[in-house]
């Protein structure tokens, strides 16, 4: 469902552009001055409307609200399909962790939840969900360094994450289950892990491959890097 | 027309004009974005580095049990901000909760922060100068009086090596006294008996890595859930990824451990050697034995000498299913699954701890898990391995292998072996003669000894005896006939209410050294903090009362790099040879496995396998190479079942029986003062079956008296389905509850570790 709405809003966005090109075109074209008072009305099929009146319209449509909608869209899309497990995987840095996910012998949080459909899909985004258009402002940051660095190519292998893990991710369904409630110490450790002074891996155990598995070189990188089936 | 003119001049004029214009334009949009770009990036740069959270991560080892998880301590402005598992080490990033409390445990209340002597009944605060100056010359005294046996260390299996190596050199060498002992007494010593007597050398010959390979688990006495969390869930990660591997629970109650196992073998407590006996006898009459392992590497022995395997199945005879299931409270049927299962798994580890070793039996139960691994040859494959499993977090490498015990000396030689002392004196570079030929007091006699004046003075070092022991209100007596000197992080332990003199010690990161964990591993622990206060590390404070003494020419090595440099040189004089473990590769590498010879050495993981273990000889394949004796073969025992001294009867109709909770360690002198480990608990209560409740007339909530031989404890009762009929339990890291006041002070005759996991009691209900 999703899918098919991010495909409808790509379609959307390529035709907005298109349309926004020829129209640029167009108005291009267009010599304003040349526009007599006389010149005969556009019919709009509803409306009459003067020729000049009509260009200008056509002017501002091609120079402000299309590149505007464009913009939107172009932005939306991005936003929206990076909640995709393959948005995420497009970076060859997130290949490790995408592969390692989908491997049904790994035993990681991760593939855990993938494996047993804990979570139908968006697996990614699912537990790093500060991300996306409504994401917060510090993810909007970090994922523009993290472009910045992607594509000048001046980031390091393995890569280390620099900002807290929120353990909200992992609240947002586990807290309250009874199978989670039944151990004590969350409960009374409830303060540290809300406010992520103790994170939940800890105790639960890895949730991606090591660094030292992602380090190129290492026995397992290559098989993590592979292309996303 | 003027109009006319401007807009043909500016018609003539714009195509050149205006492009110009609009190329610079859209240069500088474009610079100005690139600009803006690469601003905001470098701003997000500094941005992320002014907000970290942590100045710095530390690699260093958890405080706490025998799992010796490897952490990383995350600095902040001089506090210890976050700690977290280290993905890299064996434990693979997974700590407990406890663990994921040491940030706390840097900042708990209560610290001792000054040296202390009693003064008019009271504990006054003194000078270094005065307590350490008082203690020389109340142990000088002594010995000159009294000799040398009439002073004891007792030590613990959380002080770092270099400390338990040089108290053990300092009274052995130095004072010439083995009264040298501590609580490693009371959790590992069935399980150094029972390896030392099977393989020829103390100290598991497996890893924890053989937990991603076995088929089979096989836990006895083990409540690995909450004693080895990390242990536990990585059974449960190979279960998880193999869902056809099996895992057997052997525990009177039905712990958290047994209630994640597939099969839970409910024993009755002091009963199990049968259990083992009864599997062997089932591997033997169903052909379920690896007969080319047995011929190849195992000589059976009665204890007195070889015998060989038909008089071991002859012995096996009276232990048939079918006559042990009463006894023993698990059915024919169970036991015979449970057999096939061990014998034929592809690969079958076992994991025990304190239900096995402490036992009056703890010795002949260790010999015979591991007999069951030989007779099966589930042993030296990965995943098929004996292991038993430590408590402390440096009780192997600390205790075991410095042999910083009473009839130990270091790398697993014996006081009571002429040839063993000999070495040692050599090594030491102390006269011939010097090492008493007489054992030193195991624990128990030790506490004995204070008791009835043979022992005048003591020092008790990092561990609290006055609740850890069994039959504590006499040992507590004890404790205050004689000098007690106890070195001790916080204020208030109960061991501190007898002594003369307490001095403050430094805690975890605040001193460095390091630490042997359960698999042979030795990890590195790093100085983060300062100590608060005055307080010291051990370390310091038994280099200062070997110069007191007059012993600073035997204890020259006082900084933990001198102490062990000196550690390895002397290891490198036995198979247990370390000497390739440095404090630099320590200091980079996720700890190492002993053997490890030489500076390129990758460690031991697996013992006496060829090509793994560097002392294995060319070709064999396999080795048992401490057994030099006996054709380098390992030794399967007959070993009868005796009943536990603590019987039940008409007076004491059930079984007590003791052990840890997750979120406590030990007497809970560190665990106990960390609020959210504290809630998590609350104080220790007696679980009761709840038919036996009901029996007794006690609701849940109400007092009971649990009294036994040794002592009665009064407490609060609770009923839980955890409890096996029968069977009472109540956890020992309350000190308010003070359990140990009721339990029996039997020991393993060989071992000498007392036995914890059985007392017979009565329960009465308390009237309002």
């Amino acid at each position: 469902m999703n899918f098919d709405f991010l495909q409808i809003v790509m379609v959307l966005g390529t035709l907005l552009c298109v349309l926004g090109v020829i129209l640029c075109i167009r108005t291009a074209g267009t010599r304003f001055d040349q526009i007599e008072a006389g010149d005969k009305d556009v019919n709009l099929g509803v409306a009459h409307v003067p020729a000049l009146a009509f260009a200008k319209l056509m002017a501002f449509a091609s120079l402000i609200v299309l590149p505007a909608g464009a913009v939107f869209l172009a932005n939306y899309h991005t936003f929206e399909g990076v909640h995709e497990v393959r948005g995420c995987a497009g970076c060859h840095v997130m290949l490790p962790m995408a592969n390692d996910m989908k491997d049904p012998k790994s035993g990681t949080l991760a593939a855990r939840h993938y494996k047993n459909r804990w979570i139908a899909e968006n697996q990614c985004y699912h537990c790093h969900s500060d991300y996306g258009l409504s994401g917060n402002l510090e993810a909007k940051m970090t994922g523009f360094r993290h472009l910045a660095r992607y594509t000048t190519r001046t980031y390091h292998e393995p890569i280390h994450a620099r900002v807290r893990f929120d353990n909200q991710n992992c609240l947002n369904c586990h807290a309250g289950t009874p199978r989670f409630e039944a151990v004590q110490s969350h409960k009374t450790a409830h303060e540290k892990l809300v406010s992520n002074l103790m994170i939940c891996l800890n105790c639960h155990g890895q949730a991606h491959p090591t660094s030292v598995q992602r380090t190129p070189g290492s026995d397992d990188y290559a098989r993590l890097t592979e292309k996303l089936k | 027309m003027s109009t006319e003119n401007s807009r043909d001049d500016k018609d003539a004029q714009t195509p050149s004009d205006f492009s110009r214009r609009e190329v610079l334009l859209t240069l500088g949009g474009l610079g100005a974005a690139v600009g803006g770009g690469a601003a905001t990036w470098g701003g997000l740069e500094l941005m992320v580095n002014s907000r970290q959270t942590i100045d710095s991560w530390n690699k260093a080892v958890c405080r706490f049990c025998g799992t010796g998880c490897g952490v990383m301590v995350g600095m902040k402005d001089g506090r210890v901000a976050d700690v977290r598992g280290d993905e890299l080490a064996h434990n693979k990033g997974v700590i407990c909760i406890k663990g994921s409390m040491l940030p706390e445990l840097t900042r708990i209340k209560g610290r001792l922060t000054s040296p202390k002597i009693r003064k008019a009944g009271k504990l006054m605060d003194a000078s270094w100068d005065e307590a350490m100056g008082l203690v020389a010359a109340k142990f000088s005294e002594s010995i000159q009086q009294f000799g040398p046996d009439s002073v004891a260390f007792y030590g613990s299996g959380q002080l770092f090596t270099e400390e338990s190596y040089t108290a053990n050199k300092l009274f052995k060498a130095g004072i010439r006294t083995n009264n040298v002992d501590g609580n490693p007494r009371l959790c590992m010593a069935s399980a150094t008996t029972g390896y030392v007597s099977t393989f020829g050398k103390d100290e598991p010959p497996g890893c924890y890595a053989d937990a991603d390979h076995a088929q089979c688990f096989f836990l006895m006495g083990s409540n690995a859930y909450e004693c080895h969390q990390p242990i536990f869930e990585r059974i449960r990660q190979r279960k998880r990824l193999n869902p056809d591997t099996v895992i057997v629970c052997v525990d009177p109650r039905r712990t958290k451990t047994a209630e994640h196992s597939d099969i839970h073998l409910p024993v009755i407590p002091g009963t199990d050697l049968l259990l083992l006996n009864s599997m062997a006898f089932v591997i033997f009459s169903e052909g379920l034995q690896d007969q080319r392992f047995i011929d190849k590497h195992v000589l059976f022995s009665n204890g007195e000498h070889i015998v060989d395997q038909a008089a071991l199945v002859q012995f096996l005879q009276s232990y048939a299913p079918e006559s042990v299931e009463h006894e023993l409270g698990v059915s024919a049927a169970d036991i015979r699954r449970v057999a096939y299962l061990f014998a034929k798994s592809p690969a079958t580890m076992s994991l025990w701890t304190m239900g096995v070793n402490q036992r009056t039996q703890g010795t002949f139960l260790n010999n015979m898990l591991n007999g069951l691994h030989l007779i099966t040859g589930q042993i030296g494959r990965p995943g098929a391995t004996p292991f038993s499993l430590t408590g402390q977090p440096n009780a192997c490498g600390g205790v075991r292998d410095t042999g910083a015990l009473s009839h130990a000396l270091p790398n697993g030689r014996l006081v009571a072996n002429p040839q063993h002392r000999l070495e040692m004196e050599k090594i030491w570079n102390v006269p011939e003669g010097t090492i008493s030929d007489k054992p030193g007091f195991d624990a128990v006699n030790l506490f004995r000894a204070m008791e009835d004046g043979r022992v005048k003075a003591a020092l008790i070092m990092c561990t609290n005896p006055g609740a850890s022991l069994p039959a504590a209100a006499r040992y507590n007596a004890a404790m205050g006939k004689c000098f007690t000197v106890v070195s001790d992080v916080v204020e208030d332990s109960e061991t501190q209410r007898h002594a003369q003199v307490v001095l403050p010690a430094a805690l975890w990161i605040e001193k460095e050294g390091v630490t042997g964990q359960g698999e042979r591993r030795y990890q590195f622990t790093p100085k983060l903090l300062d100590p608060p206060g005055q307080a010291r590390s051990d370390l310091q404070i038994l280099a200062d009362l070997a110069v007191r003494l007059g012993h600073d020419k035997l204890i020259t090595a006082r900084t933990p790099q001198a102490v062990w440099d000196e550690w390895r040189e002397v290891s490198s004089h036995s198979l247990y040879n370390f000497k390739g473990i440095t404090y630099e590769r320590l200091a980079k590498e996720r700890g190492l496995q002993w053997p490890c010879p030489t500076e390129d050495h990758p460690g031991t993981a697996r013992r006496y396998v060829e090509g793994v273990d560097p002392f294995v000889t060319k070709g064999t394949g396999m080795e048992f190479y401490g057994n030099y004796n006996y054709d380098k073969k390992a030794l399967v025992y007959l070993r009868p079942y005796v009943p536990s001294p603590e019987k039940t009867s008409a007076e004491y109709p059930l079984y007590l029986t003791t052990g840890r909770v997750l979120e406590q360690f030990h007497t809970g002198t560190l665990t106990d003062r960390i609020a959210e480990l504290h809630q998590a608990t609350g104080n220790a209560m007696f679980d009761l079956n709840p038919q036996d409740a009901r029996m007794l007339g006690v609701n849940p909530g109400d007092y009971i008296e649990v009294k036994s031989k040794y002592g009665s404890v009064i407490g609060k009762a609770r009923t839980t389905e955890v409890s096996r009929l029968g069977v009472i339990f109540a956890a020992f890291y309350d000190a308010k509850l003070l359990i140990n006041r009721a339990v029996a002070d039997n020991y393993d005759p060989t071992s000498k570790q007392p036995e914890y996991k059985v007392t017979a009691v009565s329960v009465k209900r308390m009237t309002a």
